[in-house]
């Protein structure tokens, strides 16, 4: 099976593995399309001795983006910092593991009929609430009926819309049935909105006394200012190294970057870029550049003129010079894209796909081929879009000017962006936090009948692919569909993607991680707390 | 005495009017803003159901008019609501944040203060001196940079270059009074740069304002030390006006600080008062803002109380 | 000791000894207190500490000669009566009007002096300065020189149509309040204090936020600046017409005409987001001149020569024009200058909320605010707009503090 081409490409990765220009998860990834097992794969991996976890001390973890208007309800979620509060004291039935792959939590295994209709998880007999009461698959059926029914105030309600019934296996397994299969629920369950908290007995649950079965408890804290957390001892899970836990909410970036330097926090959740480099410079301070499957798209309606022209489209994605942008707006910290809304960190990406690059000439002969030269187009962008987002759009706009494209960059307000201008303005820049399935993803925002579908696209052979890769259970026959999906979203859709964003953070002195953090969300999958020990 | 009493109760009864008043514009101005509470709650996460259930959750789909009375019958018993995005009550939320603007707003006063009259005397006694001028031209720097970038310059000084004092003044329940002091001393610093400039400057224009006065020349020419002209015959005529930009000042350093707070991530009401409006958490932002409002009220209230009580002759007008 | 320590030493004593001999008393102590500080100076900090004092004295030395040499200049080419004020400035008021002097000239001239256009990108982020660009490149590598200038147009630009705009409402209510009074006193002052009673950048996130979305266009935007300038106009018309209806009339025409011509001439120089950013500094800055101008006015109404007027028959727009005016500009004056300043820092306030104006316009506020962060490793880059606010700020109030001076009527 193996073809010469593979052997040399082998030879490749493990030589980019060594000198640690990629990521286990990536380098799995590749040796797997190299068509390799996966305990050959682990095995040319090395396995370098992880560092002995040790226990105690207190973390201080300061986090950006709260509001004193947060709340406990998973089902309205928004604020990074919630993400981060609810991965400390909640638990979810399944996890991303730090090498990205799917891993139990509440759940300890889980099984599909071969139509993937129905999934049964069984439930860890040992988790228990910071209340002392074990979690029952009651409490799990109401957890997620919270996000369900024509009542449900959840933001998360559009993912489980093909849930048809959950119910109780006995005391400790839970049956979902879907309308159609969807192989990816078990990834799906790892979505921050699905956290389990105690049933109120009624068919509610009681999220407001912040009581959950996660590796802390909330002693004391107030949204939008700090919470103080203390170990779970009862926690089903491994790690919860550190005694306590202090989350500080630090919405301004030189606030987490000066508190991080004069060591009043261990670690904090996201670093300017602009100030990277400088930081990096630190002995004290190790940066963590971890390549995400966050996007940063900027979306064009694809029923509105001048984009509902193919070429138009592809001229604005051929007008942009993605290497500066990454150089001058994200540091160098960021994955170039490729106009379709995948990532290399993320399952199912196509390796084998072109990338685009800067071609205003070509550009130009498209604009020439559609009739609209000297095109000019308004574009939306607000600064609370991406650190430098207002700067991205200028800059694009400049690099366009080369193809006789001229783009107007309009700034509107921070405040509403997201219900004014984003899916309204047939122009935009848009900001996706990770998804953890390509299904997940383009069910979400490139469906034809989508409410997200923010560049209003429709393409038949797309949708149709979609449906079918849904509840195909083949690895292979999936991994083909979606490579064709992503060729359709590079060449046909409405949407550029500059870049997938990483997350940057960075820890003070001793403060130890795993060899792997999961790509998830910024701190390992904002599972920090639980994942990371003090040296000693 | 009697006169004064009357006027201040003459000027609270106004003043709640103005309140009233301020509370109908605030409402209305915050249903006016685009999205609503239910928009601003889901976010990206929004879709016509769970809006739908959310804004009937909230009590959205009653005309604006009904809920602002429904608030305001509540309101006028001191009784602020609840806020609609957590439910909480909203004076428990915000008492607590207010006594922290309270704290640091006293703090910065109790050195601004006095620093800022007494400078203000000294400049003008030494007035058109080196002394003068370095004190005008210091003062005038530290107000015409924005306050947040003073902020990054006093934490990089003090915070991380020395480590003299922390860098962020984030406070716990079990602190005693000088640890307080310590963690919130560069916030208050900053405040003090900011509003010592104002201050001083109106001390020192007040006080240059009546030198040209016969009575003062009187004064000079009897041979009385250039000082004492000053601290005895031109300071108690002075103090109206100085009164007037202290309480002025005192009302910025309660409502105007949303910056600072920010910057040195301090739990006040101006964060809060944010956090609200881009959440559109109407009773919130109303409590806020009529905070804000009675104090600038009061402040203005004693401003013009204390004026009449240095000055023998306001307190008889015509 | 190295050469430069005892040139440095030598130059100071040189000149405090020459001082002493011509008897020039202020300048001997200057130089002298200055030579002892610099012993202390010199022991703690040692070389570098001196090289520090010597720069900011030079710098004073350069700025002092500046100011003499324009005073001179304007004294020349100033008309006797000028010219006689001129000589009464001080060194620093001349500083501060060379320093307005060249910021007009910067402002009006920018596309011919900046070397780069505003948006242009040129080199790497961040680069250091060299012959082509003066003061390095920013964030996306555009020349920081070049968007100082183009700032200087903007940001002065759009904080002296608030200003003025907030003069024209404000201190036109407060002479009508003080001459009238009554129950049209007493509706102002309220108003007024409602508005204030709102903090001023919570009022503006609020206004902002309702206008500066879909509601920023030319449309709106005409209409609500045409709107202001007819509340406005109407006091004008009041005070001018009093109870002629025809003149009513006539001056309401004419109102119109003239609003609707402001307004569009106002739509030529700014945009529309800028023109609502101006109208909402103007709103929020009105009631303090209303209440300083009440203040001022409200003095100068019980006087005699008021009452004399008043009982020649004349009217209220005489009055206000001819006896109150004339009597209240220099604190007017002396509050313009402060409160341009304070226009200036709210705007830079507002785009830390991203309410500010449209990319890729430079304004100094922005451009302090979008690199404030690389402050805290030492990096000078935010420190150049931020230097160009406050050197404006002062030099404003040098000329401002000379006119005050002057008005106190104070000779010694």
């Amino acid at each position: 099976m193996t073809k010469k081409t593979d052997k040399v490409l082998m030879d490749r990765l493990a030589s980019a593995a060594r000198s640690g220009d990629i990521s286990r998860r990536s380098f799995m990834h590749f040796a797997a399309a190299a068509g390799m097992t996966a305990s050959a794969a682990t095995g040319l991996w090395g396995t370098s001795a992880a560092a002995q976890p040790s226990r105690g001390g207190t973390f201080r973890w300061g986090v950006h983006d709260g509001n004193s208007s947060d709340t406990h309800d998973p089902g309205t979620y928004v604020t990074r910092q919630m993400i981060f509060l609810a991965h400390t004291h909640r638990s979810y039935l399944t996890l991303i593991e730090p090498d990205n792959s799917l891993g139990p939590d509440v759940a300890t295994s889980w099984e599909a009929t071969p139509d993937a209709k129905e999934w049964t998880f069984e439930l860890n007999p040992d988790a228990s609430f910071h209340s002392g009461k074990p979690v029952t698959a009651q409490d799990v059926i109401d957890s997620l009926n919270h996000h369900r029914g024509d009542a449900s105030t959840s933001a998360a309600k559009a993912l489980l819309t093909d849930v048809t019934d959950i119910k109780a296996d006995g005391e400790n397994a839970v049956v979902i049935s879907l309308a159609r299969g969807n192989a990816d629920l078990p990834w799906l369950m790892t979505d921050y909105h699905f956290a389990i908290c105690p049933s109120n007995g009624d068919g509610t649950i009681d999220w407001k006394s912040g009581d959950g079965c996660g590796p802390y408890k909330i002693e004391s804290g107030e949204f939008g200012i700090q919470w103080a957390l203390s170990r779970h001892d009862g926690w089903h899970g491994e790690g919860a190294y550190f005694d306590k836990v202090e989350m500080l909410i630090l919405n301004d970036p030189n606030a987490r970057q000066t508190a991080l330097v004069t060591g009043d926090v261990n670690c904090v959740s996201l670093i300017e870029l602009k100030t990277l480099a400088l930081l990096e410079r630190n002995p004290d301070i190790k940066v963590d550049n971890i390549p995400s499957g966050g996007a940063i798209t900027m979306p064009m309606h694809c029923d509105t003129a001048p984009f509902d022209d193919v070429n138009v489209r592809n001229a604005l994605k051929l007008a942009m010079n993605r290497d500066e942008i990454i150089e001058k707006i994200s540091f160098g910290a960021a994955t170039k894209g490729n106009d379709f809304h995948l990532s290399p960190v993320q399952p199912y990406w196509p390796e084998d796909i072109p990338q685009r690059e800067y071609d205003p000439d070509q550009a130009k002969s498209l604009l020439k081929k559609a009739g609209q030269e000297g095109l000019s187009v308004n574009m939306s962008v607000a600064d609370s879009v991406y650190t430098g987002a207002v700067d991205m759009c200028v800059l694009y706009a400049e690099q366009a000017k080369a193809a006789g494209i001229n783009i107007n960059v309009v700034r509107e307000p921070n405040d509403g962006y997201y219900s004014d201008v984003w899916l309204k303005k047939p122009f935009s820049a848009v900001s996706w936090g990770a998804r953890p399935t390509p299904d997940v993803m383009f069910t979400l925002a490139y469906k034809d009948d989508a409410a997200w579908n923010e560049s209003r696209w429709q393409n038949e052979r797309f949708n149709e692919l979609l449906l079918q890769a849904k509840g195909e259970l083949d690895e292979s026959l999936r991994a083909e569909m979606y490579r064709e999906m992503c060729v359709l979203m590079r060449d046909d859709g409405g949407t550029i993607i500059p870049f997938f964003n990483n997350w940057v953070y960075a820890r003070g002195k001793g403060v130890e991680r795993g060899e792997d953090v999961a790509a998830s969300w910024s701190c390992d999958g904002a599972r920090a707390a639980s994942r990371w020990w003090f040296s000693t | 005495m009697g006169d004064i009493l009357g006027l201040v109760a003459k000027r609270l009864g106004l003043g709640l009017i103005i309140l009233l008043v301020i509370s109908v514009i605030i409402f209305f101005m915050v249903e006016l803003l685009p999205g609503d509470i239910a928009e601003a709650v889901l976010g990206q996460g929004a879709t016509p159901e769970n809006l739908a259930a959310l804004r009937k959750e909230m009590g959205l789909d009653q005309p604006a008019i009904v809920r602002y009375l429904d608030w305001l019958s509540g309101a006028v018993m001191l009784d602020f609501g609840n806020s609609i995005v957590t439910g909480t009550s909203v004076s428990q939320t915000i008492s607590e944040r207010f006594a922290n603007t309270l704290f640091l707003a006293t703090y910065a006063a109790a050195i601004a203060v006095p620093i800022s009259i007494v400078l203000g005397i000294i400049v003008a006694l030494l007035r058109n001196s080196i002394f003068d001028r370095v004190a005008n031209v210091a003062t005038l720097t530290s107000i015409s940079s924005p306050e947040f970038f003073l902020g990054y310059i006093l934490i990089l000084y003090l915070a991380v270059k020395t480590s003299m004092f922390p860098a962020i003044a984030s406070l716990s329940s079990d602190m005693d009074f000088g640890d307080l002091l310590y963690r919130t001393f560069l916030p208050a610093l900053t405040l003090v740069l900011v509003v010592t400039a104002h201050m001083m400057r109106m001390t020192r224009a007040a006080i240059i304002n009546l030198l040209a006065s016969p009575y003062i020349e009187m004064a000079r020419l009897k041979g009385t030390p250039p000082w004492k002209v000053i601290v005895k015959h031109a300071l108690p005529n002075a103090w109206a006006p100085i009164i007037n930009v202290v309480a002025l000042n005192l009302a910025y350093l309660i409502t105007g600080v949303v910056l600072v707070e920010v910057v040195f991530v301090y739990p006040g009401i101006g964060q809060a008062l944010v956090d609200a409006v881009s959440k559109r958490d109407f009773p919130v932002v109303q409590a806020c803002c009529l905070i804000f409002a009675a104090t600038f009220i009061l402040l203005n209230l004693a401003a013009d109380v204390g004026a009449i009580l240095t000055n023998p002759r306001l307190r008889h007008p015509k | 000791m190295s050469v430069f320590v005892i040139i440095y030493y030598t130059l100071l004593l040189g000149a405090s000894c020459l001082a002493a001999y011509f008897n020039k008393r202020s300048a001997f102590l200057l130089i002298f207190s200055l030579t002892l500080v610099s012993f202390i100076l010199g022991i703690v900090g040692g070389p570098g500490a001196l090289r520090s004092v010597a720069i900011a004295a030079g710098l004073l030395a350069l700025a002092a000669m500046v100011s003499y040499a324009f005073r001179e200049f304007l004294i020349v080419i100033a008309s006797t009566n000028m010219a006689k004020e001129l000589r009464t400035a001080p060194l620093t008021a001349a500083f501060g009007m060379f320093v307005i002097f060249t910021y007009a000239i910067a402002g009006i001239f920018a596309p011919v002096i900046a070397p780069f256009g505003e948006a242009e990108i040129i080199s790497s982020a961040f680069a250091p300065a060299d012959e082509t660009m003066l003061l390095g490149a920013d964030q996306l590598g555009r020349d920081m020189f070049s968007r100082i200038i183009y700032g200087a147009r903007n940001t002065v630009a759009l904080a002296l149509a608030g200003t003025v705009l907030a003069f024209l409402l404000g201190a036109l209510a407060g002479l009508l309040a003080a001459v009238n009074g009554g129950w049209f006193d007493q509706l102002i002052a309220r108003t007024s204090d409602v508005i204030m009673s709102i903090p001023s950048l919570i009022f503006a996130l609020l206004m902002l936020s309702i206008f500066g979305g879909e509601l920023a266009n030319d449309t709106t935007s005409f209409w609500l600046l045409t709107g202001f300038m007819m509340v406005t106009g109407l006091l004008v018309v009041t005070a001018v017409f009093e109870n002629n209806i025809i003149g009513w009339a006539i001056g309401l025409a004419a109102l119109v005409g003239v609003s609707v011509a402001f307004a569009g001439f106002m739509l030529i120089i700014f945009n529309p987001s800028e023109i609502i950013l101006v109208l909402v500094v103007a709103v929020i800055y009105s009631p303090r001149v209303f209440r300083l101008t009440r203040a001022v006015a409200g003095n100068v109404v019980v006087m005699d020569y008021i009452e004399a007027a008043k009982l020649r028959g004349e009217k209220t727009w005489y009055l206000i024009r001819r006896e109150i005016l004339p009597n209240s500009t220099a604190p007017l004056v002396a509050e313009f200058g402060l409160e341009f300043c304070f226009v200036f820092l709210l705007i830079a306030g507002l785009s830390f909320l991203g309410l500010g104006i449209q990319p890729p316009t430079a304004d100094w506020g922005s451009m302090v605010r979008e690199n404030a962060t690389l402050v805290s490793f030492g990096e000078i880059t935010p420190l150049i707009p931020a230097a160009a606010i406050a050197l404006l700020t002062v030099a404003v109030n040098f000329v401002v503090d000379w006119m005050l001076y002057r008005s106190s009527g104070l000779k010694v």
